[in-house]
């Protein structure tokens, strides 16, 4: 069987993409849910790269904390933004890969001839993660709840049921793997260890991701791509709060780890818990030509993996990288720009480390060779997640919109992109210009 | 079943107790034993300390890094590159230690393992003693000790090279009985010239909580056998047709069950009168049951019949079905001497030399129940003795005949098993027998079935012609 992907017959390209700023959990906000969060960015998108609402055939939205009571984010964004009730939508989740896989599934629509526009692009609102009620309260109560009128008796049976009364407090909501009980930065700190990644080049790495997303939002770089939010109480948000232009060596290194007593990680080289949105627009090339609009990236690859997570929980992205490159056809030294997902900036190094090793690739890859060395000046060239943030459902379409952007003025062919996700999973895509 | 002694050794008042009272009763610890099938990194996290010297680094820092362990290299130089390098792979870079350095306080090790392929003379043992002295604290309850050592057999060595590298198997031995009532366990392995790659599953295997019963025995490995092209580390007996007799109970029940969780389609074998346990065991582990009885005179025409409604030849032939018939010589009936041999052993050899012609897979695995019985001798057991003995003698001389086939042919020994047979041995008898062990318990069945995955496994090619005991390190027996 090939490794090459066969060319499909149609090509999906990528019109444009808009996101929300991204603002810390808890802050401006709280009051907007993922739904609200993502209609505002789904109509940004539409406003900017307008397109007859009848020419919408479907919508595909990437989430990690769904609302219990509407879990197809989706659909609930289409209807209250007001889109065509024609508009079909489904919502994906596959954890901090979730934005990306929507955007494969609405690639993939359009490749197959499924759908010839696609809105694709996902959110999450941290602040809006719904306290559980163990199911314990639930099992005892379901008697009642079915039945109708209940007996006194019956209400002693609950409590009987109840009883011992332990695990009855609702659990707060944690970012911890459900088959290790491991809470994500605790793997990144053992990954620190394992790969030996020390903490000044943790720190490094994110002082130099803060700089490189202030800078951009100085140029003015991200202004093509950030829509302004009007929140609930008629605040307007025009720029992400988390980036810190101001962050130095020594300030980032006088903040104590928190994930292991002597550990290496930190809240400075740790991703903050995100409230945003991000979305593109995807097209057939064809009807992108007819409705006048210029595409500026297209699909060449995507690829998915998945590692013990008990081993490198977020090693993913050094197995899906390569799997992509493959796809595409091309070497990693061929690819001019390289974006990394930063969950933590000891898992960006961990991944960095392992694509550049021999060993690596021969135990584990079946290769001979390194994937390849990744030159820091091609990497995350507008910062990444440790200085925006990551609302996890829109960190994909935020990567894929600012790499598609890069791409569009023309100085490289093609840009490769690594997420990592919970579970042990990686995720990865490479880009095209569209000239 | 239940061992008293075993259940009450986790009480912390009683072994307050018995070391109050001063009785010299030894608590035997409570093994660890694997759950479900293999997995991918079973020694995930595991300090491992490897005395590194000979020329095994490659092979060894391949073999735990990959399975998990966090490997501690002692050595005098400078550490082999392959440390560093199959460290990096799997993202466990090692700690190194010289040769004359004590462990750190608070050091605990999963496993010590001493790579002796380098000594060559009674004065280079004492690398032995100057590794394990200091170390040996560290190792953990329930922890393994390898001992790796050339082929004594190697023509090209010189009879001082020969006399240090059996060396190694009599201080193992030794070793075994020390460690043992911490539960742990020890191992001497030699490696021809050539097999060094058959050694990782090996390892593996050894120091993982699949070989928790194992201890005492000497492992020879050797490239006599072509390796298989693909040795998978979790699922190894995918898509294999493997053949179980005397599956409706006991052990036989246990290799059924294990040898279906690493994927194999079991054919369930038992006598006649058997139907309904072995139907039960044929459904628990998704495969057929087949009643036969293997000693009548057609049993290998009807093997070979049923065997073909598979179209297929078997890739696994597990020889479990044995019986007892036991009386003094003096006493014992010509058909309690008949009916022994002839399932023990007969049917052993008559249905294997019928398989041999079409009926067994290249690359198969064929493993025989042999008991420590036979290789020990006991009171009253004359018929059973002679026929696991000859079993030991059958798989010796078998093997090297179909080893150009990738076939490899070996017997298991178990020592004292806990099963409905030992259950209705009279007490005194059967604490004897489970506390005259280095382990001071008797195995369970699964103990076995782990070895016989095992050794049905791809990555087992290394071992043929083999006895190994499974015992918890009897004090009976060569």
């Amino acid at each position: 069987m090939s490794k090459l992907s066969p060319a499909p017959s149609r090509r999906a390209v990528l019109v444009g993409g808009v996101r929300t700023p991204f603002v810390k959990a808890f802050a401006e906000f709280t009051r907007m849910d993922t739904i609200a969060l993502g209609v505002t960015a789904v109509r940004a998108l539409l406003e900017r790269f307008p397109v007859p609402r009848a020419e919408l055939d479907a919508l595909v939205w990437g989430g990690v904390i769904l609302p219990g009571t509407a879990p197809n984010v989706g659909r609930e964004i289409v209807l209250d933004a007001g889109l065509p009730h024609e508009v079909e939508a489904m919502t994906v989740t596959r954890a901090c890969a979730s934005g990306l896989q929507a955007i494969a599934l609405g690639v993939a629509q359009i490749e197959r001839g499924e759908a010839d526009v696609v809105v694709a692009g996902g959110s999450d609102s941290t602040s809006n993660a719904e306290i559980k009620l163990p199911q314990k309260w639930v099992h005892a109560f379901a008697p009642l709840a079915l039945k109708g009128k209940a007996t006194p008796a019956e209400y002693i049976s609950v409590v009987s049921q109840l009883a011992p009364f332990t695990d009855l407090m609702p659990t707060r909501p944690r970012i911890a793997e459900r088959t290790t009980g491991e809470v994500m930065g605790e793997a990144a700190e053992r990954m620190a260890a394992r790969n030996e990644i020390d903490r000044a080049a943790q720190d490094a790495f994110a002082m130099r991701s803060h700089h490189r997303a202030a800078a951009a939002m100085a140029s003015g770089r991200f202004a093509d791509e950030l829509c302004v939010v009007e929140t609930r109480d008629g605040q307007r948000v025009h720029a992400d709060t988390l980036v810190r232009a101001d962050t130095s060596l020594e300030r980032l290194s006088k903040l104590r780890p928190v994930f292991a007593k002597n550990g290496t990680l930190t809240a400075g080289n740790s991703t903050a818990l995100t409230d945003g949105a991000a979305c593109v627009l995807l097209m057939s090339e064809e009807k992108a030509r007819s409705l006048g609009l210029k595409p500026r990236a297209a699909f060449r690859s995507f690829a998915f993996s998945g590692v013990d997570p008990a081993d490198q929980l977020l090693m993913g992205p050094a197995l899906a990288v390569p799997k992509a490159l493959e796809r595409a056809g091309l070497a990693l030294s061929q690819v001019g720009l390289v974006d990394m997902h930063e969950a933590f900036a000891a898992q960006v190094l961990s991944v960095l480390k392992m694509l550049g090793s021999d060993a690596f690739a021969r135990a584990r890859l079946g290769r001979d060779r390194a994937v390849g060395e990744v030159d820091p000046a091609r990497l995350n060239v507008h910062g990444g997640s440790l200085a925006l943030g990551h609302p996890f459902g829109a960190t994909g379409a935020r990567i894929v919109t600012t790499m598609a952007n890069e791409l569009a003025l023309g100085d490289h062919e093609t840009a490769v992109i690594g997420i990592c996700a919970a579970g042990g999973l990686g995720a990865a895509a490479v880009l095209e210009r569209v000239g | 079943m239940s061992d008293l002694l075993l259940e009450l050794s986790q009480s912390p008042i009683f072994q307050q107790a018995i070391r109050q009272l001063g009785v010299p009763l030894p608590m035997p610890e409570r093994l660890r034993r694997g759950q479900g099938p293999w997995a991918a990194q079973p020694l995930a996290d595991a300090p491992v300390v490897v005395f590194a010297g000979g020329h095994l680094d490659a092979a060894l820092a391949d073999a735990l890094t990959s399975a998990g362990a966090a490997p501690i290299v002692v050595t005098p130089s400078e550490p082999h590159a392959a440390w560093r390098q199959a460290g990096e792979a799997w993202a466990r870079p090692p700690r190194v230690f010289g040769a004359t350095e004590s462990p750190p306080d608070g050091q605990r090790a999963h496993a010590l393992v001493y790579d002796g392929t380098a000594l060559d003379s009674p004065t280079s043992l004492r690398g032995l003693f100057d590794a394990f002295h200091p170390w040996l604290p560290t190792l953990s309850r329930g922890g393994r000790v390898l001992v790796l050592g050339r082929d004594p057999s190697d023509p090209e060595l010189t009879p001082m090279q020969a006399a240090t590298a059996t060396a190694l198997e009599g201080f193992v031995r030794s070793l075994a009985k020390e460690v043992g009532r911490r539960g742990a366990t020890a191992h001497a392995i030699t490696i021809q010239r050539g097999a060094e790659s058959r050694l990782g599953p090996l390892v593996r295997f050894l120091l993982s909580d699949r070989a928790s019963f194992l201890t005492g025995q000497p492992w020879a490995l050797t490239a006599q056998v072509p390796a298989p092209s693909d040795v998978p580390l979790v699922q190894p007996l995918e898509r294999r047709l493997a053949l179980v007799t005397g599956a409706a109970r006991g052990i036989g029940e246990a290799i059924a069950h294990s040898l279906a969780a690493e994927g194999a389609h079991v054919l369930c074998l038992d006598r006649p009168g058997e139907e309904t346990p072995l139907a039960r065991v044929a459904q628990a582990v998704g495969g057929e049951p087949v009643t036969l009885d293997i000693t009548a005179g057609d049993a290998a025409k009807a093997l070979t019949t049923a065997l073909r409604r598979h179209g297929r030849p078997l890739d696994i032939l597990v020889h479990n079905a044995g019986i007892t018939r036991d009386k003094t010589l003096a006493r014992m009936s010509h058909e309690a001497w008949d009916q022994a041999v002839a399932v023990n052993l007969g049917a052993v050899v008559t249905l294997t030399d019928a398989l041999l012609d079409g009926g067994l897979a290249d690359h198969a695995r064929v493993v025989c129940l042999s008991s420590v019985s036979g290789l020990a001798g006991n009171v009253g057991q004359t018929n059973y003795s002679a026929s696991k003995a000859g079993v030991v003698g059958y798989v010796r001389a078998l093997a090297p005949r179909v080893a150009a086939r990738g076939i490899t042919v070996n017997a298991i020994a178990p020592g004292f098993i806990e099963t409905r047979l030992t259950a209705a041995m009279p007490i005194a008898t059967r604490e004897v027998a489970r506390r005259l062990s280095a382990l001071g318990q008797g195995g369970e069945p699964r103990d076995i079935a782990d070895l016989v995955c095992f050794l049905a496994s791809p990555g087992a090619s290394g071992l043929t012609g083999r006895s190994l005991r499974a015992c918890g390190g009897m004090f009976i027996g060569a």
